[in-house]
């Protein structure tokens, strides 16, 4: 890191100065547990998830199909009636090539996150994942997506019960 | 008719912690005061002339009249008991098999938080002699957990 140019009153320190024990610390881990209702949509959306599904949901007013699904339409708020099982195809709206995890650690093989446009919900309409099983240098957007699906024993009402997305062979 | 039926099957709620790490250094005083607990298993506490005060653990400035304090004072390891109380749960609310006092043991005119030892809640008080029983000096990282408990005071110490 650059030095500033100013002398600023107090004591640096360096992670040297604290490998070599020139200064004491305490070290503290917090409990940050946190639990998040999943509502009524989510819900039904991470229960059909552990089925193999993916849902959407209808907005009659704005003859929107949406996914993830909500109670209520964010577009013309009022209350949505139905909801909708989707394909688990799609089709990548955009996607990123990560050499660098959440927690910034180098990787050799990329993560791709991509948006995928599910199949059955309205344009535009997707949900995030990632792709595997793919060249990263193949990627592009339009690129036809089907999900990987953990075995059935094995779900737990989760995005991640859908492992990634994989391109669908042509023909 | 709107969604309002929850799935029975769904998820109530979705769990997750937050990575949350923190690397606390004491400042100048505390450094001072845990370094001299660490090497010479000694309190270091600081005087305010003008104040006429003695504050521990070592701080650098007069909380009264803010001056900065030059003194550095050896105090011992006794205290009284302040105040005290008794534990009977944990912190994650599951109950402890013996009760563990909890006392501020005064020492000149600042003190510190810790555990009592050798003692039953029968017979502690507010006002009794404690000392500190620290870790053996090898074992000793410059922490307030150097400090294993305070004991009652034996008599020919006083």
């Amino acid at each position: 890191m650059a030095k500033p140019n100013i002398n600023l009153p107090g004591t640096s320190l360096s992670e040297e100065d604290f490998k070599a024990g020139n200064v004491l610390f305490r070290h503290d881990q917090l409990h940050g547990e946190y639990a998040w209702d999943t509502g009524i949509a989510i819900g039904a959306y991470l229960a059909a998830l552990k089925e193999g599904k993916i849902l959407g949901a209808y907005c009659p007013e704005c003859r929107k199909t949406i996914v993830p699904p909500r109670i209520v339409c964010e577009w013309c708020f009022q209350p949505i009636t139905e909801y909708v099982p989707l394909a688990d195809t799609g089709t990548v709206n955009t996607f990123s090539i990560c050499y660098v995890t959440w927690d910034v650690k180098r990787i050799k093989e990329p993560q791709i996150p991509a948006v995928i446009e599910i199949d059955g919900a309205s344009p535009l309409h997707g949900i995030l994942h990632l792709l595997g099983e793919v060249d990263p240098q193949k990627v592009h957007i339009g690129m036809r997506v089907r999900a990987v699906w953990k075995p059935p024993e094995q779900r737990e009402g989760a995005i991640t019960d859908i492992l990634y997305f994989k391109p669908i062979e042509e023909g | 008719m709107s969604l309002l039926e929850p799935n029975p099957k769904a998820p109530q709620a979705w769990f997750g912690s937050l990575p949350v790490t923190s690397r606390y250094t004491y400042g100048l005083a505390g450094e001072r005061f845990f370094r001299s607990l660490k090497d010479n298993g000694t309190f270091l506490g600081s005087v305010c002339p003008r104040c006429e005060r003695v504050y521990v653990p070592a701080v650098a400035f007069c909380e009264r009249c803010l001056g900065s304090l030059e003194e550095w004072v050896d105090v011992g390891t006794i205290g009284e008991v302040h105040t005290f109380t008794v534990l009977h749960v944990n912190a994650d609310g599951t109950p402890k098999e013996s009760p563990e006092i909890i006392a501020f043991v005064k020492i000149r005119d600042g003190g510190i938080v810790h555990k009592l030892g050798e003692v039953s809640t029968e017979e502690v008080y507010i006002g009794m002699p404690v000392e500190a029983v620290l870790k053996p000096a090898p074992q000793r990282e410059g922490s307030i957990l150097d400090i294993l408990y305070f004991k009652p005071l034996t008599s020919e110490k006083r």
